[in-house]
């Protein structure tokens, strides 16, 4: 069985795969645990799987395990200590979660789009997730000040 | 060791056994009993639970254990606010704990309500007051025993501190509670008058949100238990089928477990007994996924199997509207069968001698919930021992009995946990994903989480019935409505469920048509039991109303139309309740109805009720596409009596909204042979952030002091029922089309 180092939230992490063709998706949440990423179709549409590889946002069900290996993975549970990340602050000051499902998506959709320069309404602009609670309004609320 | 106190039944429920859960806290506890569902329905009255749980702690802690499940809705944070008005304490200091359910009669601990009918605060809003108020002058009377001083006039409390005038002396509720859980309750006490509401209207940060942005928040997907597998279901395609022989497990695979019907579970053409999936059980989800996608079960199909079309069911229920016979006629029709809902006058008879008449038909399609959580079910099982159970469910209580259904173990080998939810939007008040859980766990016998991958949950939903209506109404030349008649053809959910219904059929079928406030002269409102489609239906966020109200308030806009009158105009001078006025100004005033709008943008407008609560909306649609309607702006107007939580109301009111957008716009399930056609959202599509409205949500203020034989309406389902008549009839507006069937775009579709 294949035998793989993920490189996730800044440490490194030794899986074993029966399928390198495994989504990163279940290689997180099944394999390390870390079960804030969240399947929501898989099929690259909804967004609640979103990660940062490399520090671009990417659906973690559309990228092969294999793929990943050799790249900086960061997943909600790495995108800061103490929820301190911006968006984090943010998201909380502005209530914005109702179920939560999609807020992990959003979050690293968020911080990819700030990482890569935008601010204000401009990141909820680069947002393509779907959320199905009604929290669109809040999210373009909370962005405005990062 | 506890502190428990056995509370007057009147208001709380008697001798509490063994404590459960709060071990190691001592103070006061206080048993709170919630009703159940089936009793704010109407139903007995099931005085044995202890559900809900206060415990003032000598540590000055407050533990509010609570058993309704939180799916998006943050009522747990709502009824804290309500508990502490009377308690007397700030609501940020309550720890929220989630309750468990419980067979045991009184039950130990704060066990499960059902989570459903929007009606987590309007069932239970007296109650938390009550007990607040209760544990208040209990921890009260402990202070004036301590400090020798009965005069109550000369203490007063402010956040949990007893303060005690003429001595200057102060007591935290911690310092005297385990003296107060020696007393004997008051059978009442004073409640806080509303005139002088520190936290009831207001709202607070909701403590399980922080959980929500770090990826810590454990939903029923996230439950991981050591040495646990993982299984993936996989139902036959075709509805009513069964397994016609056990595939060997695969290469790699832990195992493959054909999974029943359960005794009680059957819906329609899927028959309790059934063998009507197979589990594939694996060591991560994805090699179970691959495990049951590689898998080709041979099913045998029903003989009708090649009858079981969409086109086929809209066409008998069109057979049905017209042949179905009275329920109690001794021969029925196959097709369905008839009953009165609501009549007065001679309707029929009115309508022939209108000047104005319409007879139009309405068609509604089979709709999934989509929860974003798909369903997931997660079980320890130990032969003899012990079946532990972690589900995201909304009624935790029914999950407990299937349980021991299932195992036949006692409810003292089984847990049942329930987790954060999802989504819930109803699918999850179903238990067939944990009574197919618990079959993989029996067979495995090692922890085991069950998941039913999106296709599976989109193919195998409970769904909204799929519904033909005919409305025919007569208007005199003055543009009163003489004649009503309103028939619709769907099936009985309650039915499906062993439910016998009532003289006037199912009551959730007609809600949104029935007891309609505007001034008909004459009404005749019935209601056929569609009885030719196998599809399973169930509760859909807000049910009946949601489909009712799209009729109803669309063809009003057609009457109003056909009179050549102002749809707000003419829906104010055919109601009279000053409730219903209200809301509806406060809709139209908010949504600046009058104000001329740009060239190729209008407005529609609709109103309705479900749950005790009035909501008006006002949909501003400012263009059109042949593929989508851009939404600009929904004006909301809601009348729930006592509103708690404005900022929880808002987020509600914009979720039920946006679960409405969808719905309308694109929602629908077909089948082609009994097999769903419509298996993930890539088909289905949901609005994203840029196609999102900007949602405006008017809350009619509380009255002055609140009654409690008034009914507190609910919140959860309500932004859903009038979305879809409001946006139809801007539709109307902006390009002179009547949309009479939903959605608006069956074949949209969703990619990245």
């Amino acid at each position: 069985m294949p035998q793989l180092t993920l490189n996730v939230n800044g440490g490194s992490h030794a899986i074993t795969v029966n399928d390198t063709g495994m989504p990163l998706l279940w290689a997180l949440r099944d394999l390390l645990g870390l079960t804030g990423t969240k399947y929501g179709c898989g099929i690259e549409v909804c967004g609640a799987c979103t990660v940062l590889v490399n520090g671009e946002p990417q659906k973690s069900c559309d990228m092969d395990v294999g793929s990943a290996v050799g790249k900086a993975i960061t997943t909600i549970e790495g995108l800061s200590a103490n929820r301190s990340h911006p968006a984090q602050v943010a998201w909380i000051a502005h209530q914005v979660p109702q179920c939560g499902w999609c807020q992990s998506g959003m979050l690293m959709a968020a911080a990819g789009a700030m990482k890569a320069g935008h601010h204000g309404a401009a990141i909820a602009n680069e947002i393509n997730n779907v959320c199905v609670c009604g929290t669109y309004p809040r999210i373009k609320q909370a962005v405005v000040g990062l | 060791m506890n502190d428990i106190v056995n509370l007057p039944r009147r208001q709380f429920l008697g001798t509490v056994g063994a404590a459960g859960g709060l071990s190691g806290l001592s103070g006061l506890t206080l048993g709170l009993f919630l009703p159940d569902r089936a009793e704010a329905a109407g139903g007995p009255a099931t005085a044995t639970a202890v559900n809900s749980w206060l415990t003032v702690g000598s540590d000055d802690s407050i533990t509010l254990t609570i058993g309704s499940s939180d799916m998006g809705q943050g009522s747990f944070q709502t009824l804290a606010q309500v508990l502490c008005e009377d308690l007397m304490v700030e609501p940020t200091r309550v720890v929220l704990v989630q309750g468990g359910p419980t067979m045991v009669t009184p039950a130990p601990i704060g066990s499960a309500i059902g989570t459903g009918g929007s009606g987590v605060i309007r069932n239970n809003y007296w109650k938390m007051r009550d007990a607040g108020a209760i544990a208040r002058e209990m921890l009260v009377s402990a202070a004036m025993a301590r400090l020798g001083d009965s005069s109550r006039g000369n203490y007063s409390v402010s956040n949990g501190v007893i303060s005690h005038a003429p001595s200057s002396t102060k007591l935290s509720y911690g310092a005297v509670a385990a003296a107060a859980a020696l007393l004997t309750p008051p059978a009442s006490a004073p409640l806080v008058p509303d005139s002088q509401f520190r936290y009831i209207g207001k709202t607070f940060p909701r403590a399980d949100i922080p959980a929500k942005v770090d990826g810590s928040a454990v939903y029923g997907l996230d439950v991981r238990l050591p040495h646990m597998v993982y299984a993936i279901i996989k139902h036959a395609p075709t509805v009513g089928s069964t397994l016609a022989a056990t595939p060997a497990t695969p290469a790699g695979m832990v195992a493959v477990v054909p999974i029943k019907i359960w005794t009680g579970l059957g819906r329609g053409g899927e028959l309790a007994g059934n063998v009507n999936a197979v589990a594939v059980v694996g060591s991560n989800t994805w090699d179970a996924w691959q495990g049951a996608r590689r898998l080709s079960p041979k099913w045998t199909l029903p003989a009708n199997a090649a009858s079981l079309n969409s086109a086929k069911f809209f066409a008998d229920a069109q057979a049905a509207l017209t042949q179905a016979l009275p329920y109690t006629a001794p021969n029925p029709s196959p097709l369905g069968a008839l009953y009165t809902v609501d009549s007065s006058g001679d309707a029929v008879g009115l309508l022939k001698q209108a000047a104005i008449k319409l007879d139009v038909s309405y068609t509604l399609p089979y709709v999934a919930h989509a929860q974003f959580e798909v369903l997931n079910c997660t079980v320890d099982y130990v032969a003899g021992v012990k079946c532990e159970v972690w589900a995201p469910t909304q009624v935790a209580k029914s999950a407990l009995t299937i349980v021991m259904a299932i195992t036949g173990m006692t409810a003292a080998q089984v847990q049942v946990h329930t987790t954060l939810l999802g989504g819930g939007l109803g699918r999850k008040l179903e238990v067939d994903f944990i009574s197919q859980a618990v079959q993989v766990g029996m067979a495995v016998g090692r922890p085991v989480k069950l998941m039913w991958p999106r296709e599976e949950d989109f193919a195998h939903d409970q769904y909204r019935p799929m519904a033909l209506m005919h409305v025919r109404a007569g208007m005199s030349k003055s543009g009163t409505i003489d004649a009503w008649v309103y028939r619709s053809v769907s099936q009985s959910i309650g039915a499906q469920r062993g439910g016998v219904l009532p003289p006037k059929g199912d009551g959730q079928a007609s809600e949104g048509a029935n007891d309609l406030p505007y001034s008909f002269g004459s009404r005749l409102v019935d209601w056929v039991k569609f009885n030719a489609s196998p599809i399973p239906v169930g509760y859909w966020r807000s049910v009946g109303a949601s489909m009712n109200t799209f009729v109803v308030e669309s063809v009003i806009d057609e009457l109003a139309a056909a009179y050549g009158q102002d749809p707000y105009q003419f829906r104010r001078t055919r109601l009279t309740d000053p409730r219903w006025l209200a809301v509806l100004d406060a809709a139209a005033s908010a949504a600046g109805w009058n104000n001329a709008l740009p060239a190729g943008s209008a407005r529609g407008i609709a109103i309705g009720t479900a749950f005790n609560t009035i909501v008006a909306q006002v949909v501003e649609i400012s263009g059109v596409t042949s593929s989508s309607i851009r939404i600009a702006k929904v004006t909301v107007a809601v009348d729930c009596y006592l509103p708690v939580s404005p900022g929880g109301i808002e987020q509600q009111i914009t979720g039920g909204v946006v679960h409405a957008i969808n719905a309308t716009l694109y929602g629908r399930q077909t089948f082609t042979n009994g097999a769903a056609d419509i298996q993930n959202f890539n088909r289905s599509r949901m609005i994203r952030m840029n196609e999102m409205p900007a949602v405006k949500v008017v809350i009619l203020p509380a009255p002055a002091t609140a009654s409690r034989t008034a009914a507190i309406g609910g919140i959860g389902e309500l932004g859903v029922p009038t979305f879809a008549p409001a946006l139809a009839n801007a539709y109307f507006k902006l390009k002179g089309v009547r949309q009479r069937s939903l959605p608006f775009f069956p074949n949209a579709t969703m990619s990245d």
